[in-house]
């Protein structure tokens, strides 16, 4: 059977991705933030999973509302970087895992999650920008990704409860695969930002630190937010952390958040956390936090 | 009414974009998702006046668009992750989208954050 060994949060703000690829991880206004994603790169390097499940949402790039699909798991042998209007990241394109998708489709449909299966579609910054703080990609990413995409954007949205429980089946999938492999969980998005309308430039971070510490804690008292309490308390796109719980849910209760950084710089709250299932593995078990 | 959406009114300043405003606003929402595309971008870039008329975009669409007024899009119902695409386009940053939405100059808003010399 495949196993669950751990879980990320994170933030997918684009110019991550820009500033990574301009070399700005030394920058003194950016160095913060690369610094912080340090020990979750060494954890990965580390535990070498076979794949990331991705709860990612895409940025009206690779779907549109023609279709935009609650839920949708991505099922082909790799996925190109999306052309989101300034051309194409130089990087290398990302490998899917095929078998462990389809598993992942007939065990969700059979738990009763209806989820809808893409390929061939491009990834956005909701993949790519934070994946390159996490991986290397010279020569290549050193294994295959799993996204599932969420929407956070065309209300209705999925309840927090649903992203939760898409996270419990996830992880009961992911135990019954016939094959060993060793299996990262990553949600994406957040924390407190909005970014349209007069209420832009929005945020929170004693919600943020309440938020970091219950999704540790008690993520069940999260399920029971509505998406206007997370708007209100985190700015209106903050509302895609129920992303985080899907990655939470998949989860055991035991996990514990071994590193965690913040950084709130301009607009979003820049945020990642490492979840250990236990046995804990990590060498340092310190929170540390750069507001 | 969506449940989940209850009290958000209250909040001003804050347009949750459902179903309803999608199927109003598709027309413009797509001519925006079409910047995703390096042909239409060329265009755009050539002759916006032509593209937006040949799009079919009502002519206070057009307005909205050729003052970049990002406030006023949103309001009218363009959501904001395919005016992202026109801010690539344009090369404008969001920082300052986010700076004309809230009715302050760049150098204001910048004041208002924590780092702002991030870029």
């Amino acid at each position: 059977m495949a196993r669950v060994i751990g879980g990320i949060g994170t933030s997918h703000v684009p110019t991550i991705g820009v500033a990574y690829d301009r070399g700005k991880q030394s920058d003194p206004a950016w160095a913060p933030l690369f610094e912080g994603y340090k020990p979750v790169a060494r954890w990965l390097a580390e535990r070498k999973p076979d794949a990331l499940v991705f709860f990612y949402n895409d940025h009206l790039t690779s779907f549109f509302f023609d279709l935009y699909p609650t839920f949708a798991l991505g099922a082909s042998a790799v996925f190109a970087i999306a052309d989101e209007g300034a051309g194409v990241r130089n990087l290398p394109p990302i490998k899917g895992h095929p078998k462990l998708a389809a598993h992942l489709a007939d065990a969700l449909v059979n738990d009763e999650f209806d989820i809808a299966v893409f390929q061939d579609r491009p990834l956005d910054h909701g993949v790519n920008s934070p994946l390159t703080l996490l991986w290397p990609h010279e020569p290549d990413w050193p294994g295959a990704l799993v996204p599932i995409e969420i929407n956070v954007l065309q209300y209705p949205l999925p309840t927090a409860l649903r992203c939760y429980k898409l996270g419990q089946s996830i992880r009961r999938a992911i135990e019954s695969y016939p094959g060993e492999l060793d299996v990262a969980i990553v949600g994406t998005g957040g924390l407190s930002h909005q970014i349209h309308g007069e209420r832009a430039g929005f945020n929170n971070t004693e919600w943020d630190m309440e938020f970091l510490d219950l999704i540790e804690r008690d993520p069940l008292r999260l399920t029971r937010m509505k998406h206007a309490d997370f708007i209100r308390l985190g700015g209106a796109e903050s509302v895609e952390v129920i992303m985080w719980l899907a990655m939470r849910g998949a989860l055991s209760p035991a996990a514990r958040m071994t590193h965690r950084n913040y950084y709130l710089a301009t607009s979003t709250a820049m945020t990642v956390a490492l979840f250990e299932e236990p046995p804990f593995f990590s060498e340092a078990k310190t929170l540390e936090s750069a507001a | 009414m969506n449940p989940q959406l209850e009290g958000v009114e209250a909040l001003g300043g804050t347009y949750p974009f459902d179903v309803a405003r999608s199927v109003e606003r598709m027309r413009i929402n797509r001519f925006f998702w079409n910047l995703t595309q390096g042909a239409f971008r060329e265009r755009f870039v050539a002759d916006e006046s032509a593209l937006c008329r040949d799009s079919g975009l009502s002519s206070e669409e057009i307005a909205l668009v050729k003052a970049r007024d990002w406030l006023g899009l949103v309001r009218y119902g363009a959501n904001f992750f395919v005016l992202e695409k026109a801010l690539r386009v344009l090369k404008v940053t969001n920082l300052h989208a986010y700076a004309q939405m809230r009715g302050e100059t760049f150098e204001q808003f910048l004041e208002t954050r924590q780092v702002p010399e991030m870029r």
